[in-house]
């Protein structure tokens, strides 16, 4: 075993959680002859990151080729840190306790804004240059990749290069070039031009800003980077044998993924614009998939995973054909988000076996107007109707998730969230035996919106603290007094995700000033602490403020018009326009296209396993 | 393996361990239980479990348990540890163990909260402390193991090495067996 763990071992008694550290998971995978060595690194913990099913495609995808280590790297808490740095310890990959500089291909997944300063801590335990630019011939090539590489110009001085999109082909593509760099023996420099030639990569040093903040590129890079796509999923393989960690972690199963995309068409939704179109996996492979995972790996629950899984054309027949299959097993199959309707009920109903929980819904707005602006394909009626099937059925609990904040929205927009989680609470108690009503219990989960690139909504403000705080209060006070558990989203939290999430070049100072003022791991709410942000504003004299509650002009340049998600800029213009008006568009996975001109500028189509159901 | 499943709402595979690890000691004697739908060999049992467990966990000998056997963590459990001490010699190591043991109760603080042990009821037999061929010191302990808690090797021995003038823990802990008490 190589030094790190010989280092790390004795640490172990001191630290909280050691499982974190230990490698050796069963499906762990160790390779004997390597010649190109990638670490794998989600930025958080090993609790957090584990379960990321990025990471596990990656693991797999680089694992598979000839001569390639996969190994992990999470982010060790403070304790293990702090015991790292006074031991002069370099953080090491899992698998083989090689120092993570030493690792040819450091590829950071993005999943969250708040996770940025964790990159930091991690570049800063490795021993790697924080700037790219500091970087020199003996060090790794730093990736990014994940949900935030579409608006990458906030980190993009960390990193060497950032890869947009689906990289499950990329990866060959990448270990080649580093192969080819070796063998060549090209400079550093040359490797990151010969890096912007593959598809889906964006090398930030290749694009250089003009005195009105707009980026040109030079030597040859594109001048719009275009994610990457896998057109065909059901041909592209899952994560077949995950690893099974020893601690609990935040998804202790094993998930299959059935779709990709989600083209609903909700005008908040980054993930929604950004993953578009819509492709499936068939019935025949999202079973044996589920199958395979479960033998693989011993887990008692399946989870089939997506943006949202009941919208798969063949949903109900592999929900079925599973819960068949797993009869008297002890093996339970689980949905992580349901439609409001009749469907998502009878989809619950078959995988609950009798266990009912809770069931979850998003509503996001409480006036049918908000929900019209934000595309959001509920009805109240529906809302109701489900509500009344769901506690017939036997549900007690039912988890509702709204957003405070969303463009145009008014303060009876916000005041009739109470009015309609009170509604849901009377159907539900009134279609309950008289015992049972005291139990009867609606969760309401109000997030803060968070205009992101990319979506029609991409041009618009964040609300002010003071004003999200108002409208909480607000919202607070028109919820029914009994029955109902409200929680909020913290507005620090959100106003910081604003910032990361809106923000350009500038922010990469602010960000590394406020690492060093102590910011890390403020994805935990008991970590996150406004302060250290707070210093880091003032010492870089940024106002933070105007970035995150400043609209942009609709015909300004964006921070992200480099960055490609397939989307035609007139598509979201157009969405945008409908949004104020308070139109609907359709689904066009079941209705007609709305051109967002994903399919024509990726050359690739929606692909179902067969007819979706309308509505 | 043909696992059998419990009945009622959640279903689960019926398997169940006998006492806890602590983090940090090694088992060399750890059982669990697994209910069978149909009949395996032991032999086979052992080696199919070895084959599906990482390197290190895997089950060493199986063995059939009649029905109406106690489960492992019913009633009480005698469990053997070794402990490794580096830097301090048997004598003041032994001596120090003795005075605590006659002392007759041992106050832990773990994770804040402060627990009184009667070493006379843990402690069904003397600590035996000795030297192996490497030089290195080792303690064994019986511990009485019960499901209102139970003393951790390793506190009692750091508590020793304190008042011994070698402040420190043990180097390993291992569980070597562990009984039901009759």
């Amino acid at each position: 075993m190589a030094e790190g763990w010989e280092r790390i071992e004795p640490l172990l008694l001191g630290v909280e959680r050691p499982a974190r550290y230990i490698d050796r998971e069963w499906n762990a995978a160790h390779r004997d002859v390597v010649d190109v060595r990638v670490a794998l690194a989600y930025p958080d913990t090993y609790e957090i990151g584990q379960a990321n099913q990025a990471i596990a495609i990656l693991y797999e995808r680089f694992g598979g080729l000839e001569g390639v280590a996969a190994e992990r790297v999470f982010v060790p808490w403070k304790d293990m840190a702090a015991a790292l740095r006074h031991d002069g310890i370099a953080l090491p990959t899992l698998e083989s306790g090689t120092a993570v500089r030493e690792c040819d291909v450091v590829g950071i997944t993005l999943p969250y804004e708040l996770t940025y300063t964790n990159v930091l801590e991690l570049l800063d335990l490795a021993g790697i240059p924080l700037r790219a630019s500091d970087r020199g011939e003996g060090d790794p090539l730093v990736i990014a990749g994940g949900p935030c590489a579409f608006n990458p110009e906030p980190v993009a001085a960390f990193f060497d290069a950032v890869f947009l999109g689906e990289a499950e082909y990329a990866a060959r593509e990448i270990v080649e070039l580093v192969r080819s760099v070796r063998a060549d023996g090209l400079t550093r420099r040359e490797a990151l031009v010969a890096l912007a030639g593959v598809p889906g990569v964006y090398v930030p040093s290749l694009y250089v800003a003009g005195e009105d903040g707009k980026l040109t590129a030079i030597e040859g890079a594109p001048k719009i980077v275009l994610k990457r796509i896998v057109g065909d999923l059901d041909s592209a393989p899952g994560i077949a044998c995950p690893v099974v960690p020893y601690m609990d972690v935040v998804h202790d199963r094993a998930t299959v993924e059935v779709l990709r995309g989600c083209t609903r068409g909700c005008r908040f939704c980054h993930a929604g614009m950004v993953y578009r179109p819509v492709r499936e996996r068939s019935a025949d492979t999202v079973v044996a998939a589920a199958v395979e995972a479960l033998r693989c790996t011993g887990h008692d629950e399946v989870s089939l995973t997506s943006l949202s899984t009941t919208d798969h054309s063949r949903i109900a027949e592999i929900v079925r054909r599973l819960v068949r299959r797993f009869e008297g097993t002890g093996v339970s199959v689980s949905l992580p988000s349901l439609r409001a309707d009749a469907f998502g009920v009878e989809m619950a109903s078959l995988v609950s076996r009798g266990k009912k929980s809770g069931l979850t819904f998003a509503p996001e707005a409480g006036t049918q107007r908000l929900r019209d602006v934000i595309n959001k394909n509920v009805t109240e009626e529906a809302l109701i109707e489900t509500v009344t099937s769901a506690f017939q059925a036997g549900w007690r609990r039912v988890k509702l998730y709204f957003m405070v904040g969303l463009p145009t929205e008014t303060d009876e927009d916000v005041v009739a969230i109470g009015a309609l989680v009170g509604r849901v609470l009377d159907t539900a108690r009134a279609v309950v035996p008289a015992k049972e009503r005291g139990g009867v219990k609606v969760a309401v989960s109000v997030s803060t919106f968070v205009p992101k690139a990319h979506t029609p909504f991409q041009w618009e403000a964040q609300l002010t603290r003071a004003e999200i705080s108002r409208r909480q209060g607000l919202l607070r006070a028109a919820m029914p007094k009994k029955g109902v558990d409200l929680s909020w989203h913290d507005p620090e939290t959100s106003f910081l995700e604003g910032v990361l999430a809106r923000g350009g070049r500038q922010l990469a100072d602010v960000i590394e000033t406020a690492w060093r003022e102590g910011a890390v791991l403020d994805a935990w709410s008991e970590e996150f602490s406004p302060a250290p942000w707070q210093r880091a504003f003032t010492a870089e004299s940024l106002d933070a403020e105007s970035v995150a509650t400043a609209g942009f002009d609709v015909d300004a340049p964006l921070p992200w018009d480099h960055i490609s998600a397939g989307l035609d800029a007139g598509f979201l213009r157009e969405e945008r326009a409908k949004a104020l008006a308070g139109e609907v568009s359709e689904d066009c996975s079941v209705g007609a296209c709305s051109a967002c001109g994903v399919c024509d500028g990726l050359s690739v189509e929606v692909r179902t396993a067969g007819e979706r159901r309308g509505g | 393996m043909p696992y059998a499943v419990s009945h009622g709402f959640s279903p689960r595979m019926r398997i169940a361990f006998g006492p806890a690890l602590p983090v940090g000691t090694a088992g060399e004697r750890e059982q669990f239980d697994l209910w069978l739908t149909k009949y395996v060999p032991a032999k086979d049992a052992v080696t199919m479990l070895a084959a599906a467990t990482p390197e290190g966990l895997g089950p060493r000998e199986a063995g059939f348990v009649g029905g109406k056997e106690p489960s492992l963590t019913a009633g009480t459990s005698l469990a053997e540890y070794d402990l490794v001490c580096e830097e301090v010699g048997p004598e003041p190591l032994g001596e120090a163990l003795g005075t605590l043991v006659r002392a007759g109760g041992l106050v832990v603080e773990h994770k804040g909260k402060k627990k009184v042990f009667d070493l006379t009821r843990c402690l069904p037999k003397e600590p035996r402390v000795s030297v192996a061929e490497d030089g290195a010191t080792h303690v064994a302990l019986t511990i009485r193991i019960g499901p209102e808690g139970s003393l951790r090797p390793e506190m009692l021995v750091t508590e020793a090495l304190a008042a011994a003038g070698f402040p420190g823990a043990p180097k390993t802990v291992t569980r070597t067996d562990i009984v039901q008490e009759d």
